[in-house]
C-alpha cells in the first residue's frame, strides 16, 4: 500500500483497490512491471489505448479498470467488454478433470458484481435467485414421492394375485432382474456418470474440481429414472445419497440461466452447496439436517452467506414437501415415532455400547466395500458391469425373499424397527404377552413371546445378509445410495440390543441399575429407541458425520427428547470408527479413485519446506515464458514440448523476475484467437505479456509487431518463498482454494507448486502411493 | 404428425389413470377382532377398518360402531379403547401424473436405447469411418463449430445431428472413464 505507484495521481482509488486486491502479491507484479515502463501508461486513462479496450479476466489486472471506470468516458467501452465476459471465447473456463482457482473466480465475480451494482441490477438477481430453488426442489420432491409410493404398489398388485409362494417368489426375482437390468443398461447407454451414490464426486467437485457432464441433463434424467428402477428392484440400496446428486444436477442446470453463477465456477459451487442441502432435506424431510449435512459433509467452501441461502432453499424444499405430502402422514418426515418416553440414566451405557457396535459394523462395511471396489477396479470383474448388476440382483432377490424382514421395503423395515409395539402392530416382533385394554394408556412391560425370539433370529440373519449384500451393492453401476441400508443395519442391531435390555428390565426390575424406575408396571425400556440410536451409530460410523447426523436423526423421527442418546452413540461410533479405520466411506472412495481432494479436516503434521515439494526438482529447468521476447513459434513449441497447465511469465530468462502467471488453456485460446482475428500474425510475431500495451500498440497498417496477451495474464499470482513450511502452503491451498502457487527465492522465480504436487506430497508423507492421485 | 398422436395418447392415458377410484383421504382404524375381545381369548388377530370420514369423526364411534356395532352387544366401552385410528391423506393426482410421466420417460428411453443399439449402427455405418476424439466439449462447441457454416436448408437437422454427435462423444468418453479405464466412480 505504501509503495503504491498510483497514489500520487489518483488518491481516491487507492482505498478501493487495496480493499479488494491481495496485498501480498501486489508489489511483486508491479515491481516487475516497472521495467516495461507500463505504470505510467496504465495510470492515464486517456485515449492512448483506444485500440485495446481492456477486458478483465484475472484479478491481477483489474486495477486497470478501477481507474478507468472512474472516468465516465471509459465506462461503456470497458464494461461492455466485460459483459460478454471476454472477446476470446472460453477464457476463464476450465478443462475437464481440472482444478479450479477459487481466488481467480471469486475475483472475477467481484468485478462483475461491481458492474452490476453500477447498473443497479443487483436486486433483480437476488430475486431470480430466490425463485430458482423452488423449481429445483419441486422436482426433487416429485421424484421423492414417486419412488416412495408407487413401485411398492405395483409390486403389491403382483404379489396378491395367485398367492402361491413359489409364483410370487419367481415374480419377485423376475421383476427385480428386469428393473435392475433396465437401470444398468440405461445408465450404461445414456449417462455412465449417473451410477453410484455421487456424494464422493460431489464432494470433489465442491472442493474445486471440474468433471464435465457430471451434473448435466442426461445425468439428471438417467439418475432419476435409474434410481427409481434400482430402488424398486429390491437391491440393498437407498435413494438419499443420489438425491444429493440429483439436486446438484438441477442446481447446476438452473445456474446456467444466470451467467453470474453459470460462468463462474466458484460462484456455481455456492449454488451446488445449497442444492446438496436441499437434496438431503427432501430425501429425509429434515431441512435443518440438510443444511448441516451440506456444511459438515459435502461442502468445502461454505461462507455464511451460503449458509443462509441453503437455509432458505431448505425452507422452500420443506414447503413443497409438505404440500405434496409424499409420506402420507401429517409430519412430512419418513420415520415419525410417536413415543415420548423419558430414558433413564443407566441406558447411556447400552447407548454407548451401541455406538461401539455401530462403529465396528461401519468399519467392517467400509473395509470390505473398499476391498471389493479395489478388486473390481483392477481385475477383470470391472469389464462386466451389467452382468455384475444382474448377478448381485439375482442373489439379493433369491436370498432376501424368504426372510420377511429383508423382503419388505427397507424404509418400512426401519419404520417397523423404530416403532414401539402398539396395539395396531401385529408383527411377530411385537409378540409380547401383554393385554391391551386402552390405546392411550402406557404400554405395560411384558415377557417376550416366542414370536419375538423367532423375529430376533430372523433379524440377525437379516443383519448379516444386509451387511454382505450392501458391501457388494455399493459401487455397482446403478444409482445407489448408502444411507438407508446403513440405517437399517443399525436399526436391526439396535432393536436386538433393545429387546435384550427390555427383557433384562422385565426379569430383574429391582436391581439398582434401573434405579427403581422399572418397578412400576409400565414398560421402562423402549426397544424402538435403541433401534434409532443404533441406526444413528452405524450411519455415523459409515459417514463420520456427527452434528448433522444427530440433527437429521431427530428431525427424521421427531424425537427431540433423545438428542443426548443420539449424541452419545454418534460420538462413540465416530471414535471407534476413527480408531479402527481412518476414513469414512466417502473419503475412502475419494482416495480409491484418486480424486484431487485436499481434505480440510486433516492436519498436515510434517516439517518439509516448499522447496522440497516444488517442481521442477533439481537438475531440471522450469518452463517459463518471457514477458516480451518470445515469438508465437517459441510459445507453441513450449506448449507442445511440455504439458504443464500453466506457465509463469518472467521478465527475462536470465533475471527470472516474476511478472505473472498464464494458464495453458488461455494461452492456447488466445493464440488461436489472435491468428484468427488479427491480420498478419505469423510464427515470428512477438508475444507481449507486459504492461498495458501502450508501447506501439496500434501500428496503423501492416502486420502487427506484437500480439498483446496481457489480458490473459494473472498479474497477482500467489507466491511463497522457498523456505515456507509446507504446513503454511497446505493451509493456503485449503483456505484460499489455490490451484498453484509460485515459489520464489530472493525475489526470483524458482518453481511452481500445484495442487497435485501437494496431494502427492501428503500421500508420500503418509506412506501411501503418491501415484494414486490422478488427474491434474 | 406423430407428435400429435403421442400427445393425444399421453393426455388420454393421463385422464384414464387419473380418474381412478382411489381416494385421497381415509381414516384407518386397527382393532383386535371382536371375538377375541368379547370372549377374552386373547387372540392376536387384528382387523383394519377403512372409511372415508372427516378428520374429526376419525374415531371408534365414527368408523367402527356403524359397521360392527351390532356384533358388540353393548360392550363398546370395552372394545373401543383397543382401537387405534389414524387419519391419512395423500394426493393421488400428483402421484399418478408423476407415475405416468416417469413411465413415459422410461418407455421413451428404452425405445431410444433400442434405436441406438439396433438401427443407428446400420445407418451410420459408412458415414463415420474414422473419427477424431475430442475431449473438450467447449472447444468444438464454440470455436468455429460447423453449425455456423451451414446453409439455411437443413440447418436444423444438421444442428441436431451435430448436437447428437457431440453428446455421443461425451457419453463415449464417460464410458471409457468408467468402464474401461476405471478412473472414476468405482
Amino acid at each position: 500500500m505504501e509503495r503504491f505507484p498510483l497514489k500520487a495521481s489518483q488518491v481516491k482509488q487507492t482505498s478501493t483497490y487495496q480493499s479488494v486486491c491481495k496485498k501480498g502479491s501486489q508489489p511483486n507484479g508491479r515491481g516487475a512491471h516497472s521495467i516495461g515502463d507500463g505504470d505510467v501508461v496504465d495510470v492515464s486513462p486517456g485515449p492512448q489505448q483506444p485500440g485495446d479496450p481492456i477486458s478483465p479476466t484475472s484479478h491481477g489486472t483489474f486495477q486497470l479498470y478501477e481507474q478507468a471506470a472512474n472516468n465516465a468516458h471509459w465506462d461503456a467501452v470497458i464494461f461492455s467488454g466485460m459483459q460478454g465476459d471476454d472477446d476470446i471465447p472460453g477464457i476463464g473456463q476450465y478443462d475437464d478433470f481440472h482444478t479450479i482457482d477459487w481466488q481467480r473466480d471469486i475475483a472475477r465475480d467481484r468485478m462483475r458484481h461491481r458492474y452490476i451494482v453500477k447498473k443497479r441490477q443487483d436486486s433483480i438477481w437476488d430475486l431470480i435467485k430466490g425463485i430458482c430453488p423452488i423449481g429445483r426442489n419441486y422436482w426433487s420432491d416429485l421424484n421423492n414421492s414417486f419412488s416412495w409410493l408407487t413401485w411398492p404398489q405395483v409390486f403389491g398388485d403382483r404379489r396378491e394375485g395367485p398367492g402361491a409362494y413359489i409364483v410370487s417368489y419367481l415374480f419377485y426375482i423376475v421383476w427385480a432382474l428386469t428393473f435392475a437390468a433396465l437401470s444398468a443398461s440405461l445408465v450404461r447407454m445414456f449417462a455412465p456418470y449417473a451410477c453410484g451414490s455421487g456424494i464422493p464426486e460431489i464432494k470433489t467437485i465442491l472442493s474445486g474440481f471440474i468433471i464435465r457432464g457430471y451434473l448435466g441433463k442426461w445425468t439428471l434424467i438417467i439418475k432419476v429414472v435409474g434410481l427409481i428402477l434400482s430402488v424398486s428392484s429390491g437391491l440393498s440400496l437407498g435413494k438419499e445419497g443420489p438425491m444429493v446428486h440429483i439436486a446438484s444436477c438441477i442446481g447446476n442446470i438452473l445456474s446456467y440461466l444466470f451467467p453470474k453463477y453459470g460462468r463462474n465456477e466458484a460462484k456455481k459451487r455456492e449454488i451446488l452447496s445449497a442444492a446438496a442441502a436441499a437434496g438431503v432435506s427432501v430425501a429425509f424431510g429434515a431441512p435443518i439436517g440438510g443444511v448441516l449435512f451440506s456444511l459438515e459433509e459435502v461442502s468445502y467452501y461454505f461462507p455464511l452467506k451460503t449458509l443462509w441461502r441453503s437455509f432458505f432453499c431448505a425452507l422452500i424444499a420443506a414447503f413443497v414437501l409438505r404440500s405434496i405430502n409424499p409420506f402420507g402422514n401429517e409430519h412430512s418426515v419418513l420415520f415419525f415415532v410417536e413415543y415420548n418416553k423419558p430414558w433413564i440414566f443407566f441406558e447411556l451405557i447400552p447407548f454407548v455400547g451401541l455406538g461401539i457396535i455401530g462403529g465396528c459394523i461401519a468399519t467392517i462395511f467400509i473395509k470390505a466395500n473398499i476391498y471389493w471396489c479395489r478388486y473390481r477396479k483392477y481385475s477383470k470383474l470391472g469389464q462386466y458391469p451389467v452382468i455384475e448388476v444382474l448377478v448381485v440382483t439375482l442373489v439379493t432377490a433369491v436370498v432376501a425373499y424368504p426372510n420377511p424382514y429383508t423382503r419388505m421395503n427397507t424404509s418400512e423395515l426401519i419404520y417397523l424397527l423404530f416403532n414401539q409395539c402398539g396395539i395396531s402392530n401385529s408383527d411377530p416382533l411385537c409378540d409380547y404377552n401383554r393385554n391391551f385394554t386402552d390405546v392411550n394408556s402406557a404400554i405395560e412391560k411384558a415377557a417376550a413371546g416366542p414370536g419375538v425370539y423367532r423375529a430376533i433370529w430372523l433379524l440377525v440373519l437379516a443383519l448379516i445378509l444386509k451387511l454382505v449384500m450392501t458391501v457388494f451393492t455399493f459401487g455397482i453401476k446403478v444409482p445407489c445410495g448408502l444411507f438407508i441400508p446403513s440405517l437399517a443395519l443399525g436399526a436391526i442391531a439396535g432393536r436386538i440390543v433393545g429387546i435384550g435390555v427390555e427383557q433384562l428390565a422385565y426379569n430383574y426390575p429391582r436391581i439398582w441399575l434401573f434405579s427403581g424406575e422399572c418397578s412400576t408396571g409400565d414398560d421402562c425400556i423402549t426397544p424402538g429407541l435403541y433401534a434409532m440410536v443404533g441406526a444413528a451409530a452405524v450411519l455415523g460410523g459409515v459417514t463420520r458425520m456427527t452434528v448433522s447426523l444427530v440433527v437429521i436423526m431427530f428431525e427424521l423421527t421427531g424425537g427431540v427428547r433423545y438428542i443426548v442418546p443420539l449424541m452419545a452413540a454418534a460420538m462413540a461410533s465416530k471414535w471407534v470408527g476413527d480408531a479402527l479405520g481412518r476414513q469414512g466411506v466417502y473419503d475412502a472412495h475419494i482416495a480409491l479413485n484418486g480424486y484431487p481432494f485436499l481434505d480440510s479436516k486433516d492436519e498436515f503434521q510434517h516439517t518439509s519446506l516448499a522447496a522440497d515439494v516444488m517442481q521442477p526438482k533439481r537438475n531440471e529447468t522450469l518452463a517459463v515464458i518471457t514477458q516480451d521476447s518470445m515469438t508465437i513459434d517459441d510459445v507453441e513449441t513450449l506448449l507442445k514440448e511440455t504439458e504443464h497447465n500453466g506457465y509463469p511469465v518472467v521478465v527475462s530468462k536470465e533475471s527470472q523476475y516474476l511478472v505473472g502467471f498464464v494458464l495453458r488453456r488461455d494461452l492456447n485460446l488466445a493464440i488461436a484467437n489472435a491468428r484468427r482475428t488479427m491480420e498478419g500474425v505469423c510464427g515470428q510475431t512477438v508475444v507481449v505479456f507486459g504492461g498495458g500495451g501502450g508501447v506501439g500498440a496500434q501500428p496503423p497498417a501492416g502486420p502487427p509487431a506484437a500480439v498483446h496477451l496481457h489480458r490473459i495474464l494473472d498479474m497477482a499470482p500467489i507466491t511463497v518463498t522457498d523456505q515456507t513450511p509446507m504446513e503454511t502452503v497446505v493451509d493456503m491451498f485449503r483456505k484460499l482454494g489455490l490451484r498453484q502457487t509460485l515459489v520464489t527465492h530472493n525475489g526470483r522465480l524458482l518453481g511452481v507448486i500445484t495442487k497435485k504436487d501437494v496431494l502427492r506430497h501428503v500421500k508420500q508423507m503418509d506412506n501411501e502411493d503418491p501415484n494414486s492421485v490422478l488427474f491434474n | 404428425m406423430y407428435h400429435k398422436y403421442i400427445v393425444i395418447i399421453f393426455l388420454a392415458s393421463c385422464v384414464f389413470f387419473v380418474s381412478g377410484t382411489y381416494e385421497d383421504k381415509r381414516c384407518k382404524c386397527v382393532c383386535p377382532s371382536p371375538a377375541a375381545v368379547l370372549n377374552n381369548t386373547g387372540g392376536t388377530g387384528r382387523s383394519p377398518f377403512i372409511d372415508n370420514v372427516p378428520p374429526n369423526k376419525c374415531n371408534c364411534a365414527g368408523v367402527i360402531l356403524p359397521r360392527i356395532g351390532n356384533l358388540l352387544n353393548g360392550r363398546e366401552q370395552e372394545f373401543c379403547p383397543r382401537c387405534e385410528c389414524k387419519y391419512e391423506n395423500r394426493n393421488t393426482t400428483i402421484i399418478k401424473v408423476v407415475v405416468i410421466i416417469v413411465i413415459w420417460v422410461i418407455m421413451l428411453l428404452v425405445v431410444y436405447m433400442g434405436f441406438l443399439i439396433c438401427l443407428d449402427p446400420l445407418i451410420n455405418k459408412r458415414a463415420k469411418a474414422s473419427y477424431q476424439e475430442h475431449t473438450n466439449e467447449d472447444e468444438d462447441g464454440t470455436v468455429g463449430g460447423p453449425s455456423q457454416a451451414m446453409g439455411p436448408r437443413g440447418n436444423v437437422l444438421n444442428r441436431v445431428t451435430h448436437q447428437q454427435d457431440k453428446w455421443k462423444r461425451q457419453v463415449r468418453e464417460q464410458r471409457r472413464n468408467i468402464y474401461d479405464r476405471h478412473t472414476m466412480l468405482n
